[in-house]
């Protein structure tokens, strides 16, 4: 009887085994000393799957992987928690010295580290490898609200401050927040006063603007592109230095509507804090060839981002000008957070 | 209809021989993943996508390939929590309630072949409210917004009510324990971190996936210890695979009262299966409960949440067809998956891309009919599955729920806290607590305090708010007369004269993990 | 099931229960009360559910030390010691999944409670290695759930 059941079981196993025929590619180990490359590559999204730290992962597991720069596939796992604060505790705790894994991270992850949000860790606590995209801030109404431009709006706040009900998809806090506050902050209104909702996601916010819930939704312009493809909704402002190419080549920018406000979201990579320099320099090397090749151009425009590549000691430079700024702005709104205590284990 | 002749390009591309094959190896896989604890949809994207990317398939194969998988994954829910008292996914919490009871009365045939129909009705009439609705049914997603999901989570628990039982006091402080293990973790409005300890790892608040695996799975491994230990083993030889005609008539109309709830509220974006299930089930109670046989092994307690989590599935992919906004966590993978292949969702979607849109739509009636023929002769060899000894079938149990909670953020943590949560709702269920409202209120608390306080920053503090809409207004009203009616019941019961005997069956011990 | 004075006992575990939850109320109340809010953009703010909570349960608790409704029967010591040792194994299970690896993890596990459900321990040694094995190969290999092989990641 007993026996019975696990010759059944492994049978169902086997079948299981059988069925859905996956092969691994088990090739492709050189028996060098020099480091070719991890044995089990994996990209940590620190987040549900689904958002844009995914996407992230997913452009860097399928750039690798297509241009042949990884001798096995790379998964994408999934550590959310604290917009980044697990994934990273994580890694500097426990997987310091794996040279399979990088952690996606972005802007956002930033702007929290510099609130203190990721415990007693600092942007000196991990290995940055590679910049890959960037992104941008932007805030659109309904395309039949009564504001037609980045200045009606403002001009309507500095009237009434409550008059529009802002909406995102992040706390108090958090980078979407921000882009709301920065422009609240414009008309020279504490962000206190301004009305803001905050919602789970961009999606249930941009669902909560085309329902006439929210007046203006404050996210990435990425994620707006099929609804202004559409024609649902009108961007008033997009947070970058110059125009954007198609399909945005008609959103005007903040700038140029007289607003001196950017927000530009970094996207990339890191590695824990004691992987050995020849593993680093072969991640380093291997984003840098793949950022060369003309076709991962395309995959970038694919995965809605714009081109932007750093890699190396540039992207520290750059990291740590980023933080400089951010640092500053936290300061100024006030929001440096008392959950500094917040301890990883 | 325009819509017919769209629908029929759309059978065209699902109905080519690739397409079909993948639909079938979706379908299959879907089921295995969806009857997995802890395993799903995601699982199915992480599964296919690559192997897409590399077999080079047109971007409508690939959504059906993952629309198969996830329809699969709602059919595969039910098994184990028929066969195991595990719900295999959100969806089957519900199902639970009956399906258990009917496995250990040795009816676990009946149960996987009238929850299997039930399945395919509730997926059937809600792909075809997708088809003939589509357009009018985005403006309903849109018209709910914080007051009115707010209105709506208030009506829920309103139905809940009718599942307090025997037991009012226990009930509902599990529910009030669920409610305030969602309350753990990252304040969404303000960003301060609640009764987190100062552990990082509940900065984001305790998975769903934990507290049903732990309350469940885990709680059950050491009900089955003691059980095998008394020497009480249950009489689970199966007799009747099918269910019988007399079966089938008492339970089609709550199947399609179900399935048209569960469509309503899958439309709404985060309302989701889990809520759909329980107020079908606790409708199903209300209105077909006559001997109290509810929550005792009733096939229709079967019947109505399966109906509903799976029409609520196929609803959820209206806001993503319709408006390019994810409804899901596993409609956002989807899309997820679209801009992959350079396809933006949004709006224009049905005009630029048909054949996409219409694909997708026509695969769902060919997953659903695959997976109903896939399912019904596999329910003899499910049920089989309840004759591996326990020697193997609980390390089995244990190692899959492991894998099934480890397998979506890799975090030790979350075992550990599955397991304290297991041996907390041993304790639970030792003192009789009815398990589900602790399941209900995690899932409803979270929804009902954010929106509360979502309506009153739109408002600036004004509660009008929450009455301000006509839907908002008839949702409280709704709310109202659910909770009333009972009362007003009870009053012309005893005007007309009592009968005790009815009364005293009715206590039956509702939705009720105890079972001893 | 335990003795002539069964019935009080049972309802003595309400009692206990009730009195055990009501500190963790208290608990729930105090951390609230310490919560700092920088600002919300709603007057309900973070704090008002979880307190409501705290009370509504708080009372639901005395309710039960007033009138605690059922008996209860606790399982005899054998049978809280096999308990125990189940118990004890999935948290080591939990705390060394990752450490251990999957497999080696899962087959210790699997030993230990195949062993408490009655298996001999020539089958509960073939389960063990047969799920740690098999289980790493379908969950990690076929259906792409990322398991840490632990121990056995040094010869990779």
């Amino acid at each position: 009887m007993r026996d019975n059941g696990t010759l059944r079981l492994s049978a169902f196993m086997l079948a299981m085994l059988l069925s859905a025929c996956n092969e691994q590619p088990d090739s492709g180990e050189a028996g060098e000393t020099a480091f070719g490359g991890p044995d089990r590559p994996e990209c940590i999204a620190p987040s549900a799957p689904g958002g844009g730290f995914d996407l992230t992962c997913k452009l860097a597991q399928k750039g690798l992987m297509e241009l042949e720069l990884l001798p096995r596939p790379m998964r994408v796992t999934y550590q959310p928690g604290g917009i980044g604060a697990v994934a990273l505790n994580a890694v500097v705790a426990q997987r310091s010295d794996d040279d399979n894994v990088i952690v996606a991270f972005s802007g956002g992850s930033l702007l929290n580290l510099a609130q203190g949000k990721f415990g007693r860790y600092t942007e000196d606590d991990v290995r940055w490898v590679a910049a890959t995209g960037i992104d941008y801030g932007m805030l659109c109404v309904r395309s039949d609200s009564p504001f037609r431009s980045l200045a009606d709006l403002i001009d309507a706040l500095k009237q009434d401050p409550a008059s529009v009900v802002f909406g995102a998809g992040g706390t108090v806090g958090s980078q979407d927040w921000m882009k709301s506050a920065i422009i609240a902050r414009e008309a020279g209104i504490d962000y206190r006063a301004m009305r803001y909702v905050p919602f789970e996601g961009g999606g249930e916010a941009q669902i909560a603007l085309l329902g006439g819930h929210i007046a203006a939704y404050s996210g990435d312009i990425s994620e707006v592109q099929g609804m202004l493809e559409g024609g649902r909704v009108r961007v008033l402002a997009v947070m970058s230095d110059g125009r954007l190419p198609a399909p945005y080549a008609a959103v005007p920018t903040a700038r140029e509507q007289g607003f001196d406000l950017s927000w530009p979201i970094l996207r990339g990579y890191y590695t824990g804090p004691n992987v050995g320099d020849a593993e680093y320099s072969w991640w380093v090397q291997s984003f840098d060839t793949m950022m060369a090749d003309g076709r991962f151009d395309q995959m970038r425009h694919e995965f809605g981002m714009f081109p932007y590549a750093k890699t190396g000691t540039a992207l520290n430079e750059e990291i740590k000008q980023r933080m400089a700024h951010y640092r500053k702005l936290v300061q100024d709104f006030g929001l440096v957070s008392d959950t500094v205590a917040l301890q990883g284990q | 209809m325009d819509s017919f002749s769209h629908l029929g390009q759309g059978f065209s591309v699902a109905l080519a021989p690739l397409n079909l094959v993948l639909a079938a190896a979706g379908c299959f896989t879907g089921t295995v993943l969806g009857l997995l604890p802890g395993l799903g949809p995601i699982n199915g994207v992480a599964i296919f996508l690559p192997l897409a990317f590399a077999l080079h398939l047109p971007p409508e194969s690939a959504l059906i390939l993952l629309a198969s998988v996830y329809m699969g994954c709602e059919y595969g829910g039910r098994i184990s929590a028929i066969l195991l008292n595990v719900p295999g996914d959100a969806g089957a919490v519900m199902t639970t309630v009956d399906g258990y009871p009917m496995a250990q009365k040795g009816r676990a045939g009946v149960a996987l072949s009238i929850s299997a129909v039930s399945s395919f009705l509730g997926a059937f009439v809600a792909t075809v409210g997708i088809v003939l609705f589509a357009p009018i049914l985005s403006d309903w997603a849109l018209s709910f917004g914080p007051a009115e999901y707010f209105a709506l989570m208030v009506f829920a628990i309103a139905t809940l009510g009718g599942m307090l039982g025997g037991k009012p006091v226990k009930a509902l402080l599990g529910c009030f324990i669920g409610i305030t293990l969602a309350t753990v973790g990252i304040d969404s409005g303000t960003g301060v971190y609640r009764l987190t300890f100062g552990s990082i790892h509940l900065s984001d608040g305790i998975q769903f996936i934990v507290v049903v695996i732990g309350l469940f799975a885990i709680s059950e491994i050491l009900v089955m210890l003691e059980q095998t230990n008394v020497g009480q083993q249950v009489v689970r030889v199966s007799g009747r695979l099918l269910f019988n005609a007399q079966e089938f008539t008492s339970a089609l109309s709550t199947m399609i009262r179900s399935a048209l709830m569960g469509f309503g509220i899958g439309i709404l974006p985060g309302a989701g299966a889990t809520i759909a299930s329980a107020i079908a089930y606790t409708t199903a109670k209300r209105i077909s409960d006559k001997d109290g046989s509810f929550g005792d092994g009733d096939h229709r307690g079967v019947a109505a949440p399966e109906a509903a989590n799976n029409a609520s599935a196929c609803g959820s992919f209206i806001p993503m067809l319709t408006l390019g906004v994810p409804g899901s966590g596993t409609t956002a993978v989807m899309l997820g998956a679209l801009t992959l292949y350079n396809i933006t969702p949004g709006p224009l979607l049905l005009e630029t891309r048909p054949e996409i849109v219409w694909g997708l739509i026509a695969s769902l009636f060919i997953a659903n009919v695959l997976l109903l023929i896939m399912n019904i002769p596999m329910i003899g060899l499910f049920t089989r599955m309840l004759r591996i000894p326990n020697a193997i079938l609980v390390p089995l149990i244990a190692s899959i729920s492991f894998i099934g909670v480890y397998g979506i953020h890799s975090s030790t943590f979350d075992l550990v806290l599955m397991v304290l949560l297991g041996v907390f709702g041993y304790i639970l269920r030792k003192l009789h607590f009815p398990t589900g409202p602790i399941i209900l209120g995690f899932v409803l608390a979270q929804l009902m305090e954010q929106n509360l306080r979502r309506a009153l920053s739109i408002s600036d503090g004004d509660p009008k708010i929450l009455f301000a809409s006509p839907l908002a207004i008839s949702l409280w009203v709704l709310a109202a007369l659910v909770l009333l009616a009972p009362l007003v019941w009870n009053l012309l019961k005893r005007v007309r004269g009592p009968t005790p005997a009815a009364r005293d069956k009715t206590r039956n011990v509702p939705l009720d993990g105890t079972r001893d | 099931m335990k003795s002539a004075d069964g019935k009080g006992a049972g309802r003595m575990s309400d009692r206990v229960f009730a009195v055990l939850w009501l500190s963790v109320c208290a608990v729930i109340a105090f951390q609230m009360f310490k919560l700092k809010v920088p600002f919300a953009y709603e007057p309900v703010g973070p704090k008002a559910f979880p307190l409501l909570m705290a009370i509504l349960m708080a009372l639901c608790c005395l309710m039960l030390l007033i009138r605690p409704d059922h008996q209860v029967h606790w399982p005899e010591r054998p049978m809280l010691m096999k308990g125990a040792w189940l118990v004890a194994s999935l948290l080591a299970y939990a705390a060394l999944f990752s450490l251990l690896g999957f497999p080696v993890a899962t087959a210790a596990m699997s030993l230990v409670v195949a062993r408490l459900f009655g298996g001999s321990w020539m089958s509960s040694s073939i389960t063990a290695v047969l799920i740690g094995v098999l289980g790493y190969l379908v969950f990690d290999r076929l259906l792409e759930v990322s398991l840490p092989l632990g121990l056995l990641s040094l010869d990779a």
